[in-house]
């Protein structure tokens, strides 16, 4: 770090691929074309979903084959207690993991910034872990933690989500300004300094974004981890479950309720990623 | 046992002579999909709702036995990981025939699927529930408190309909979702796990107890077998397409044709388990010899006798079998089916004609003469 810190200190003019510190300003910063934004993902959705109730009740795909959305809701108004526990038991699965692999990934980051050896050895590291597939990692993590426990559903989590934020947070790390990094040893600063004043302030903003891009892989995995064993009851398993008995528009509804729980923390993170960056 | 230990030989030396033949050529053992099909045969499509394994050696049998061809059928047989739902690959047209349980059928029908029972070729239920000898589960009305082990995919039912019987829910119970082997059962995660007396219960006897060094006895475990139970269900059993069975002609023949080589597929099975044993082990089945000619032995057993018939759908069990999917409530508090099936659910109209027309030609068609060998079961079913 001090080696970095001196050599800038000598080129006095940053780098001309140097990224902007700022993230670009959300679209919640710029109110008229917000609604525009908004209802138009909304009047697509509502003419996806009117053309697919014609589709289903016209008679040219079996209604067996392919479920109208009018019977999915059905579906969902009827099973909403099981599909509020079901969102409930995946959904602190995925809690778990990404609060877990998050924090796993900003430590490992951390680790990575101080030296380049080190960034060097844990780079391929994660690499592989981000492509490890759950239809691998499932069974053997059910048989090291017992079937009956939720810990390797939330491993398997924790590690879908630590790669986005490792390496946003490792990014984050290098993003700080020569000038400031400057300003720093002018003032004699010590190392822990920099590092509480500038360089991790610079990186929360990223390390959010990481967060933001982990929560949907967290739900997904802790969903798809469902369909290799362990207790039963959450959303993957009840979709695995309805579909095996043909019961289509069921499975959809316990689809349309694992939409709702990715969208759920996806907004939640979202919101904390905005809320990070105007701190600055 | 001299008896055991003669058929073992057989059985060895028969491995070692296919192991042989295999290492020769790596020709596969079907005829049906051999080089020259004959320009008659009527082309059928199969579908498995398993892997090819010991529990569907009949139809591999009437493969391998070139029955399929002399009854004039090209029948491929498609394998199913869990990815297909068989019934609804027949529904969808993808196959002509599809291997299926009787309750998951049962489901796909109430939810639209429009399929017949032709054959019920398994008379009774293989599923049992095992624990250990001291774990005081003895009846599923222990049930009650303890971690059940399932697979889930619709395989469950047996256990909802048998705890209904004893007015349990699936709320009193923690339900675990097992993989296809018992090694949560044998870590200790799992208090009764579900199994099949063809497969995974071999797969306990199969491992050794570290605690003797030596393999599980019977004597260890405590089996809640579900045929003893009201939550009994069919299994096994060859569904067809209802409007095509209704209207056209050709596919009502093919049934007919097809029906009478897969009984005498199973046949051949029952009376030569040693080479049907081989046949799904050429077939593609992945376990080791010892593990299949069990399955292949105990499947038999699921089969045979049957008093009207192989393949003879008894109203009382179908009915029986409704009454118990309508009674099973899982725990997100679905039932598998709110109403009684139609009539088109089953039908005995072509088995009836298979089974008269084999029976004249001197078929043992009710396995009368049927006996199931002593199969000893080697570590890791090798």
């Amino acid at each position: 770090m001090t080696t970095e810190t001196r050599a800038s200190t000598l080129t006095r003019t940053p780098g001309p691929s140097r990224p902007r510190t700022r993230p670009p300003v959300g679209p919640l910063g710029r109110t008229a074309s917000g609604a525009e934004r908004a209802i138009a993902p909304v009047v697509l959705g509502g003419a996806v979903i009117g053309i697919w109730q014609l589709l289903a009740g016209s008679g040219l795909v079996e209604a067996y084959l392919l479920p109208s959305p009018a019977a999915i809701i059905a579906e969902i108004i009827e099973f909403w207690p099981s599909m509020l526990s079901a969102a409930g038991i995946t959904g602190l699965n995925a809690f778990v993991g990404l609060v877990a692999g998050s924090l796993l990934g900003v430590v490992a980051a951390l680790v990575a910034s101080t030296s380049r050896l080190l960034d060097g050895m844990l780079a391929p590291i994660v690499a592989a872990l981000a492509v490890i597939p759950i239809v691998a990692l499932a069974p053997v993590l059910n048989t090291m933690f017992g079937a009956d426990s939720r810990t390797g559903r939330q491993l398997i989590a924790s590690l879908a989500a630590f790669v986005p934020v490792f390496i946003t947070t490792a990014r984050g790390l290098r993003q700080t300004q020569p000038v400031h990094r400057e300003l720093m040893t002018s003032f004699a600063a010590t190392p822990w300094q920099v590092m509480r004043t500038i360089t991790l302030p610079t990186a929360v903003p990223y390390t959010f974004t990481g967060i933001r891009l982990a929560s949907s892989l967290a739900v997904i995995s802790a969903l798809v981890a469902e369909y290799f064993g362990g207790p039963r009851g959450g959303l993957g398993g009840l979709i695995s479950t309805s579909a095996a008995s043909s019961a289509y528009p069921r499975a959809w509804a316990y689809v349309v309720a694992a939409i709702a729980l990715g969208l759920a923390f996806y907004l939640v993170t979202l919101a904390l990623e905005r809320w990070a960056s105007r701190r600055r | 046992m001299m008896n055991r230990t003669r058929r073992f030989a057989t059985f060895s030396a028969i491995g070692l002579t296919a192991a042989l033949a295999l290492s020769a050529c790596s020709a596969p053992a079907e005829t049906d999909t051999g080089g020259e099909p004959a320009a008659e045969l009527t082309p059928v499509k199969l579908q498995l709702q398993w892997l090819p394994q010991g529990q569907f050696a009949g139809y591999f049998a009437a493969a391998d036995q070139g029955y399929f061809e002399e009854a004039g059928l090209d029948v491929e047989i498609i394998p199913s990981g869990g990815d297909i739902v068989p019934q609804d690959a027949l529904a969808n047209g993808d196959v002509d025939y599809a291997i299926a349980w009787v309750p998951k059928v049962l489901g796909s029908i109430e939810a639209g699927a429009n399929v017949t029972n032709i054959a019920q070729i398994f008379q009774r239920s293989g599923t049992l529930q095992v624990a250990w000898a001291d774990s005081g589960i003895e009846s599923v009305a222990d049930f009650e408190g303890k971690k059940i082990g399932s697979w889930g995919f619709g395989n469950e039912w047996e256990i909802f309909a048998a705890m209904a019987e004893e007015g349990l829910d699936a709320s009193t119970v923690e339900i675990i979702t097992q993989d296809f082997n018992m090694n949560a059962f044998l870590a200790g995660d799992i208090d009764a796990a579900q199994a099949m007396t063809y497969n995974e219960y071999a797969q306990v006897l199969e491992s050794v107890n570290p605690d003797t060094g030596e393999l599980y006895t019977a004597e260890d475990l405590n089996v809640i077998s579900y045929e003893d139970t009201v939550g009994a269900m069919l299994q096994d059993a060859i569904w067809a397409d209802t409007e095509r069975l209704a209207s056209d002609t050709e596919y009502q023949e093919t049934t007919v044709a097809f029906l009478k080589a897969v009984i005498k597929g199973w046949v051949y099975a029952a009376e030569n388990p040693v080479e049907a044993s081989m046949i799904t082990i050429n077939a593609g089945s992945g376990w080791g010899p010892s593990h299949e000619l069990w399955m292949v032995n105990e499947t038999s057993k699921l089969i045979w006798p049957a008093p009207n018939g192989i393949g003879f759908i008894d109203e009382g069990a179908f009915a029986d079998t409704v009454a118990a999917a309508l009674s099973a409530v899982n725990e997100s508090g679905a039932s598998l089916i709110t109403a009684e099936p139609p009539a088109s659910a089953f039908t005995n109209e072509w088995i009836q004609r298979a089974l008269d027309e084999l029976e004249a030609e001197g078929v043992d068609i009710t396995g009368a003469g049927f006996s199931p060998i002593e199969v000893e079961l080697l570590e890791g079913g090798n």
